[in-house]
């Protein structure tokens, strides 16, 4: 089972064929899931304390806005143990975790850098565009190896 | 600074996502809580939430999924069902990634034709996307016809 | 208890930079209660594209689409709380332009900040309390004329002031530096007493602002007890006569600044800064320091020099005043290094404050630095505008308080 990074992290379309073809999706959610279940300061809603942007410092300078930093601090970790990456690039409608163009900018930059095998595509758009979409998205899931 | 201690540590909460012309969501739950054994089973506009142990939450998704495998999908989240701290009762209003799904959902029955076209078609077989985002210039011989065309 | 205040709060980055906890718990303390304007994917796409500004991250459209909802009525609120990380461009441009059009749209009284994964509670409540204070009070900053016998007082940082006031008119004042806090207002509340030839009994409502308003509110047990912001807008456009229509109001204090737009009287936007002493009086007060003159004498000798004349390389207290000495040492006159001093304090609150308000003339400027008046020049001559400074300006927040205390005096 390769661990795939997913862009959006939020996807759930990515999220559910990245598993449907037996592989394990690094999301959002289980970053995140990581802080709820963990003991420490309290810090509503997503118990990111004021301790994360310092921890993002790995990813992004000091000069670097706090919420980049942040979020690089729920990213950078997922990016660094993945073995591969889906990429949608017209993922423009993807908020919350997702919500800093700036961040998603380094984000897609970090995974290019990693040089791990990636698949770029576009939301489809048409029901051909779907088919192409899931054909592509299965063929590159296959072709990692060692499915579940 | 006050202390934080997890309620439910060591869980896993999943969405699961309807978006189907035979199965509506509360029909799904119905069938969830037939099968469930010790989860947490919250329906939503979307589908339902479920929260439990890794193997059970994956189990119950197993066998959810087979009522209708190409129009059921499913994600991670980090909270369990209901958490105020996400619950749009208590924000006032969605959280920002609740419009991230709503998204999605506008993509999903194109995802779900793909895959049950891909029950009969080898993927192999099937064209690589193109990028519908890059669109090609004119070239300037078409250009120059379409400037006589219109000059009188 | 009051029903809380809704603050509706339109942002990008503070749940990343782990001050949403600090953010809820200053809106509680004056309760408040954020929340969130709930919109969906369709009025997103639709309203971010009807307001224009193509920026690229999905939280600032968001942010737009739900101040568009917030401003045409779609969804109900008391004020608006907007917050997005420092140091991010794209951000700064959303958050001004929203609280421009917020501003200019609806009612809702509008703070903007832009935080750091440091930004606390503490950092936050005196704008909360603000804008509180605009939405549940505004019967009470609607208030224009003193009446009865008052007695405002100011526990700022640096100073503690004191005014007595009766039937509309100043009858008593007292300044002293803070040292002690309940020991300074007392002496400057016996002062002003004394000026007016007026007993403490005979009193019949007293107001608090300033750092020391609880701790001095409870000790003279006052009847209101409020954050300067409004208190020194109010104070502003009573002494300078402005309480209709528009007006500025900048006051340079010793620990932080603040600049607030005034519509009738009431404020609408403001932005209170705090992190650099290079931006405060105490700057000047070093200056008057380390040019062996008083405080008071700063202002004259400033009026005499050149600002340009002395090359200031940092905004630094530290940094700034070495630039000064350097100045000094290399034959720079006391006056053109007075000026100098001036023009960094007005350029420094110019160029990181004052771009946060949209400033509408008059400008007024109170406050204790108010009486320099190179300081004074300096900024007028930045904002190419002639600046008011009205007579007990540097009472500003006292008066505020004796005249907004007047509307506590019970008929009995």
């Amino acid at each position: 089972m390769a661990k795939v990074f997913i862009y959006p992290a939020t996807s759930l379309i990515l999220s559910d064929l990245v598993a449907r073809y037996g592989h394990t999706p690094l999301s959002s959610a289980t970053a995140i899931r990581e802080r709820i279940q963990t003991a420490g300061i309290e810090s509503v809603p997503l118990q990111i304390t004021p301790e994360e942007p310092k921890k993002g410092l790995r990813w992004a300078a000091v000069e670097v806005p706090s919420g980049v930093r942040g979020r690089m601090a729920l990213y950078g970790p997922m990016i660094d143990s993945c073995d591969a990456a889906i990429v949608i690039k017209d993922s423009d409608l993807a908020f919350g975790c997702m919500g800093c163009a700036r961040t998603n900018e380094l984000v897609k930059y970090l995974v290019r850098e990693k040089k791990v095998p990636r698949l770029d595509l576009n939301y489809p758009k048409s029901e051909e565009e779907g088919t192409r979409f899931v054909a592509a998205i299965k063929r590159f899931l296959e072709g990692l190896g060692g499915g579940k | 600074m006050t202390g934080y201690a997890p309620k439910y540590p060591g869980t896993v909460t999943k969405y699961i996502v309807v978006e189907s012309p035979t199965l509506t969501p509360s029909e799904l739950a119905i069938h969830a809580y037939e099968i469930s054994q010790g989860v947490m089973i919250k329906e939503t506009c979307f589908g339902l939430a479920i929260n439990g142990s890794e193997d059970v939450v994956d189990d119950l998704i197993r066998k959810l999924r087979a009522f209708d495998p190409d129009h059921i999908f499913v994600k991670d989240r980090g909270f369990v069902p209901g958490d105020p701290r996400r619950c749009r009762s208590s924000l006032g209003g969605a959280r920002p990634g609740f419009h991230g799904i709503e998204f999605e959902t506008t993509v999903l029955p194109y995802v779900s034709h793909g895959l049950t076209e891909l029950r009969s078609r080898d993927a192999g077989s099937i064209p690589a996307p193109q990028d519908t985002l890059e669109t090609k210039k004119l070239d300037v011989y078409t250009l120059k016809k379409l400037i006589e065309a219109l000059e009188p | 208890m009051t029903v809380p205040v809704r603050i509706a709060q339109l942002s990008c980055g503070p749940e990343y930079s782990g001050v949403q906890q600090e953010i809820n718990e200053a809106a509680k303390a004056v309760n408040g209660e954020i929340f969130f304007p709930d919109i969906a994917l369709k009025d997103i796409i639709r309203d971010f594209e009807a307001f224009g500004l193509d920026v690229r991250s999905p939280d600032l459209k968001l942010a737009i689409a739900r101040a568009k909802a917030l401003a045409e009525g779609r969804i109900d609120a008391d004020a608006v709380f907007i917050a997005t990380c420092f140091r991010c461009a794209e951000a700064a441009i959303v958050r001004n332009e929203l609280r421009r059009y917020i501003h200019n749209n609806s009612k809702l009284p509008v703070v903007s900040y832009s935080f750091t994964e440091r930004t606390t509670a503490g950092t936050l409540l005196t704008r909360m309390e603000a804008l509180t204070t605009i939405a549940r009070r505004r019967a009470l900053l609607a208030r224009e004329t003193q009446q009865g016998i008052t007695l405002g007082v100011d526990s700022g940082s640096s100073t503690t002031k004191a005014i007595v006031m009766k039937d509309n008119r100043i009858v008593g004042t007292g300044w002293q530096p803070t040292t002690e806090v309940l020991k300074s207002a007392q002496d400057v509340i016996g002062h002003a007493l004394t000026e007016a030839g007026i007993r403490r009994d005979e009193i019949e409502a007293v107001g608090t602002t300033g750092y020391g308003r609880f701790l001095v509110g409870k000790e003279i047990r006052a009847d209101l007890i409020q954050e300067e912001l409004t208190v020194n807008s109010k104070g502003a456009v009573y002494l300078a006569d402005r309480q209709h229509g528009p007006a500025t109001v900048i006051d340079i204090g010793g620990m932080d600044n603040k600049a607030i737009t005034v519509q009738d009287g009431i404020p609408g936007t403001f932005t209170m800064g705090g992190i650099c002493a290079g931006a405060s009086g105490r700057f000047l007060e070093m200056t008057a320091k380390r040019l062996g003159v008083d405080i008071t004498e700063l202002g004259p000798l400033a009026m005499k020099g050149f600002a340009n004349h002395v090359p200031m390389n940092s905004y630094c207290i530290v940094f700034g005043t070495q630039s000064l000495v350097n100045a000094l040492a290399a034959g720079s006159s006391r006056e053109d290094v007075a000026a100098a001093a001036c023009h960094s304090v007005a350029e420094q609150v110019f160029e990181q404050q004052l771009q946060e308000v949209d400033i509408k003339e008059p400008v007024l400027m109170v406050g204790g630095t108010s009486l320099i008046e190179g300081l004074v020049h300096a900024m007028g001559e930045l904002l190419q505008t002639r600046i008011m400074v009205p007579k007990y300006s540097q009472y500003i927040g006292a008066v505020g308080s004796a005249l907004l205390a007047s509307g506590f005096i019970r008929d009995d």
